[in-house]
Parts: structure tokens; C-alpha cells; sequence
């Protein structure tokens, strides 16, 4: 019996020493916005929450309806806005990176079919680990403030 | 010898003062809102897929101009949804004596046909124009829109930076105000109706 117990205490620690990136991260209201007809790309916004003692970083983002998906940020500089890809998006331990328009993003390049308003996407947020998470994220049409009124 | 230099000292601020309380009026600055400085902004004729269209041919009416481009897939949706929003507040008699273009700085990728539907897909209201990488780079420097392409390591192949402040030009084609990205729909309503309404 107490070896039992022994045994099941090496499995958790085991199974907190293996945990991956993704069983930390939790993702809050993502959203794709609607790209107008024949725009070749648009933007995927959401919060990603790390609540592990480690720092993760997203490495890689994908989904089904763009043949490119890259991670991009914005700078302002002097009123002047700078689109530029970002290698990667890190989340310090206890931290949250925050996606919105004007800031950093999920880009999607080359859409293979309109995106549907009301539909849902599929997004699939790689961990430098290797680990995944996929994320639902509702398809709502560009608001002028951050955040969709409309949230579902 | 001190004592004089002291009361010298004394006599100056006294007079410093003095001047001061006569001549110092300080007052409430009439706006408070700090004015931005204005371009001279002016003049130009740009193609839609309509055909040309000329700021003249607007006179009398209130012109909210925007600069962009279709393939940002960002900062001008954003701003775009925010006229379409602020065109919704204006009444029917005010939205009849309004206009709302958007001037594509990346004439290389955008056609009028694609700048039509790209336009209409906020409001139908907004006019997409664009012409020779010439006439657009005239009129975003008359206007102080600075737009420049960069190179980057991206699958678009590249992008534009570019400031994103939208012009609100009066009835006689002036630029009368100036709204910094993000500026709440609420408030470019209320610069439309100032414009509307200023003799």
C-alpha cells in the first residue's frame, strides 16, 4: 500500500515535470475577422493566458482556410503603423499576450475560399515544446473597437 | 553695501510682479483641445471603378478622406468599420451632404474594380480611389498621410507602412480637422456635423 502511494506521488511529479506548454496555456475570446470580398488576408485576435510556473512561447500558427498563416505585430511609430512578422509570441509564467488590431496578430495569407460570417475557424497554436493547442474562434465582421460587440 | 544690493533685488521682482499682473493675462484657451496642425491638403482627381473622381466634385459637401490599402488586413479594416460607423450615425439630410473616400497608397496591388468591393463591404457610402503611383504619392504628401513600402519577410511579399489618421475636408475642400487612428465613431460623427455646420 505504501508503495502504491509511493509509486502514484512519482507519477504526478513525473507528470508535472513532463507537462507541456499547451496543458498551461489557456486561450480567451478568439475571433477571426471577416475579410472583405477578395482581400487576401486578415487577422485572428484572442488572449492567450499562461498559467504555468515556465515562460512558453508560441512558435507557429495554422488553420484550414488560409494557405499562410504568420504571427505579426504592429508598431506605431510616430502616428506611422508598421506591420512586420514576429518569430515568435512569448507569454511570460503567469502572464497573458494580448492580440488585438493594432497589435500583435494571427495572420492569415492567401485565403483559400471566403471566410463565412457567423462560422467558426479552427486555429492551432504550436508551443516551442512542440506541444499544440486548437482554438474555435467565432468569425465576426470588423468592428471600429477591439473587441466584436457582437460577442457569441 | 549688501543691504543695497537686497533692496535693488526687492525693487526688480517688485517691478517683475508688477508687470506681470498688468500685462500677464493668462485665459482659458477658447478650444482646449490642442488643434493638430492641418495640411494644406487641395485638389486632386484619383480613378474609381466608376470612373474619375475629383475632390471638386464635392464641393459643398463634407469629405472624410482616408489613406490604406486592401491587403492590410488591420489598421484599415479598423478604420474602415469606424467611418461605416460613424456614416450610421449621421441622419439621411446628413449623410446627403457628406462623402467618404478612401485613397489606396498601394496602387500596384489595388484596382479600382477591387477597391469597389473592398469599400463597399464596409459601407456603400465610402468611394474607393487610387491612380498612378505618381498622382497618389502627390496627393498623400499634399495631405501629410506618409505611406512607404517595406520590404518584409512575409508572404505577402511586402507591406506598407503608413499612418492612418483620417482628413475631414469642408464644404469649400479645405482640411478642417485631423482624427488620429482609433478615434471612437461617436467622435468622427460629431467632426463631420462641426464641419457640416461651420459657416
Amino acid at each position: 500500500m505504501k508503495k502504491l502511494s509511493v509509486l502514484a506521488a512519482g507519477l504526478g511529479l513525473c507528470a508535472l515535470a513532463i507537462a507541456a506548454d499547451a496543458d498551461r496555456v489557456s486561450v480567451v475570446d478568439p475571433y477571426v475577422r471577416l475579410a472583405p470580398p477578395n482581400a487576401m488576408a486578415t487577422g485572428a485576435f484572442m488572449v492567450i493566458r499562461n498559467a504555468g510556473e515556465r515562460d512558453v512561447r508560441v512558435v507557429r500558427a495554422s488553420n484550414p482556410a488560409s494557405r499562410i498563416t504568420e504571427l505579426h505585430t504592429h508598431l506605431h511609430e510616430n502616428g506611422v503603423m508598421k506591420m512586420r512578422p514576429v518569430p515568435a509570441i512569448d507569454i511570460k509564467a503567469g502572464g497573458e499576450a494580448v492580440l488585438k488590431p493594432g497589435g500583435l496578430h494571427v495572420m492569415l495569407i492567401d485565403l483559400k475560399a471566403p471566410l463565412q460570417e457567423g462560422g467558426r475557424l479552427p486555429i492551432t497554436l504550436e508551443f516551442a515544446d512542440g506541444s499544440s493547442l486548437r482554438v474555435e474562434a467565432p468569425v465576426v465582421r470588423p468592428t471600429a473597437g477591439g473587441m466584436p460587440m457582437n460577442r457569441p | 553695501m549688501s543691504d543695497k544690493l537686497l533692496s535693488a533685488v526687492a525693487v526688480l521682482l517688485a517691478a517683475l510682479i508688477a508687470g506681470l499682473g498688468l500685462f500677464w493675462h493668462p485665459e482659458a484657451p477658447a478650444r482646449p483641445l490642442p488643434v493638430p496642425a492641418l495640411p494644406a491638403g487641395g485638389d486632386f482627381t484619383l480613378q474609381s471603378a466608376g470612373g474619375p473622381v475629383a475632390l471638386a466634385d464635392f464641393r459643398g459637401k463634407v469629405v472624410l478622406l482616408d489613406f490604406g490599402y486592401t491587403y492590410c488586413p488591420d489598421i484599415c479594416p479598423t478604420a474602415l468599420a469606424a467611418t461605416a460607423e460613424a456614416i450610421e450615425q449621421l441622419e439621411p439630410d446628413e449623410r446627403a451632404r457628406f462623402a467618404a473616400l478612401f485613397v489606396s497608397v498601394d496602387p500596384q496591388r489595388d484596382t479600382p474594380a477591387r477597391l469597389r468591393e473592398y469599400t463597399a463591404f464596409f459601407h456603400p457610402a465610402i468611394v474607393g480611389v487610387t491612380g498612378s503611383a505618381e498622382q497618389v504619392a502627390d496627393v498623400a504628401r499634399r495631405y501629410g498621410a506618409f505611406y512607404a513600402r517595406q520590404p518584409a519577410d512575409t508572404a505577402g511579399g511586402y507591406v506598407v507602412d503608413h499612418s492612418a489618421d483620417l482628413y475631414v475636408v469642408d464644404r469649400d475642400g479645405r482640411v478642417v480637422d485631423k482624427l488620429a487612428h482609433g478615434t471612437p465613431p461617436v467622435r468622427i460623427a460629431s467632426a463631420l456635423r462641426r464641419a457640416m455646420t461651420t459657416p
